[in-house]
């Protein structure tokens, strides 16, 4: 009798990324396949050949894109893009109200300090959404923490295009001074927008880690 | 055979395989093999099609799948109806009724 689990294996490799389960499950659709036909008075040479068709050629391939495309973008989507794309709105969201002038210049008033610190203090709580939310569809750990940083990600990657314009623009004569310029004309500052972002972003997602671990009720 | 667009397919499977759940719990080849059967291998599926389609429905909390070992001491993943799932069924087949009606006004095929 084929090791039916071991061909899976094999032949959808790839596959192992969508669910351990999924090559047993397989393995066994195969197994009664190839019994079936065996039923039907096929040798099992032939029948074995029979059974491995819809695991070969071109018909693997479009097994392995199926599932590619049900299995792992939709828990990729459902379990880390929706929630950091939730967590990137609500934290950009926050700042732009933050830094409407009459919010500005009321929050100023009341509690005093610096406005990006008080975004600053805000972000732990999207953090710890992001976390929650894909914690909630079943996310990996990495998943959890992806979803709290994306904000601060998507920070990054536009200083860095900036940056990367500011190069190109300036010709890369005294680049630094003219793309630094550049960048904060614009209200961007990398630490105060990504790193010190980030850092209060896991912050927020620790916290929700632990207390979720410790209550166990928002899984 | 008649074949049949894969769209049509597509979108009938889940109605299919929901109807033959309310009546037992069964594992994706008994599924494939029962919908061939009944169907006169009009609609038949293939692995590509069935698991993600099950899975799809899994996610959806309209079935519940469980590893069961069989009398012959092989694990099976067996899929049943859950109440979510149960309730689907008849909006669903509405659905496909009206549409099926719709298609026999324009076409007229019943009578054809």
């Amino acid at each position: 009798m084929p090791d039916w689990k071991q061909i899976v294996r094999k032949n959808l490799r790839v596959l192992r990324a969508c669910s351990p389960e999924l090559t047993e499950e397989l393995a066994a659709h195969l197994e009664d396949s190839y019994e079936a036909l065996l039923c039907e008075g096929m040798s099992p040479e032939v029948a074995f050949q029979r059974a491995m068709g819809p695991i070969e050629g071109r018909r693997r391939v479009w097994l392995v894109m199926r599932f590619l495309k049900e299995e792992l973008m939709t828990r990729f989507i459902r379990e880390a893009a929706l929630p950091a794309l939730l967590t990137s709105a609500a934290a950009c969201f926050f700042h732009w109200a933050l830094a409407l002038d009459h919010v500005r210049s009321s929050v100023i008033w009341l509690v005093g300090g610096q406005l990006p610190l008080w975004w600053w203090c805000l972000l732990p709580i999207f953090g710890a959404l992001g976390a929650l939310l894909s914690r909630r569809k079943r996310g990996s750990r990495a998943q959890r923490i992806a979803a709290s940083l994306v904000p601060s990600a998507i920070m990054g990657i536009l200083i860095l295009l900036l940056f990367a314009i500011g190069f190109t623009l300036s010709g890369l004569v005294n680049h630094f001074g003219s793309v630094s310029a550049r960048v904060e004309s614009l209200g961007v500052g990398p630490p105060g927008f990504v790193v010190i972002p980030a850092f209060f972003s896991l912050m927020g997602a620790g916290i929700a880690e632990v207390s979720t671990k410790k209550f166990g009720r928002l899984t | 055979m008649t074949s049949v667009n894969a769209q049509i397919k597509r979108g009938s499977a889940e109605l299919a395989v929901l109807t033959l759940l309310a009546e037992h719990p069964l594992h994706g080849y008994e599924i494939a093999k029962q919908i061939e059967a009944q169907t006169g291998g009009v609609l038949c599926f293939d692995m590509a099609s069935l698991y993600p389609m099950l899975h799809r429905l899994e996610r959806k909390n309209w079935v519940k799948a469980e590893w069961k070992t069989l009398s012959n001491g092989r694990r099976r993943r067996c899929y049943r109806l859950t109440p979510s799932g149960r309730k689907q069924i008849a909006p669903l087949r509405a659905e496909w009724r009206a549409f099926f009606q719709a298609l026999e006004r324009v076409t007229g095929f019943q009578n054809a």
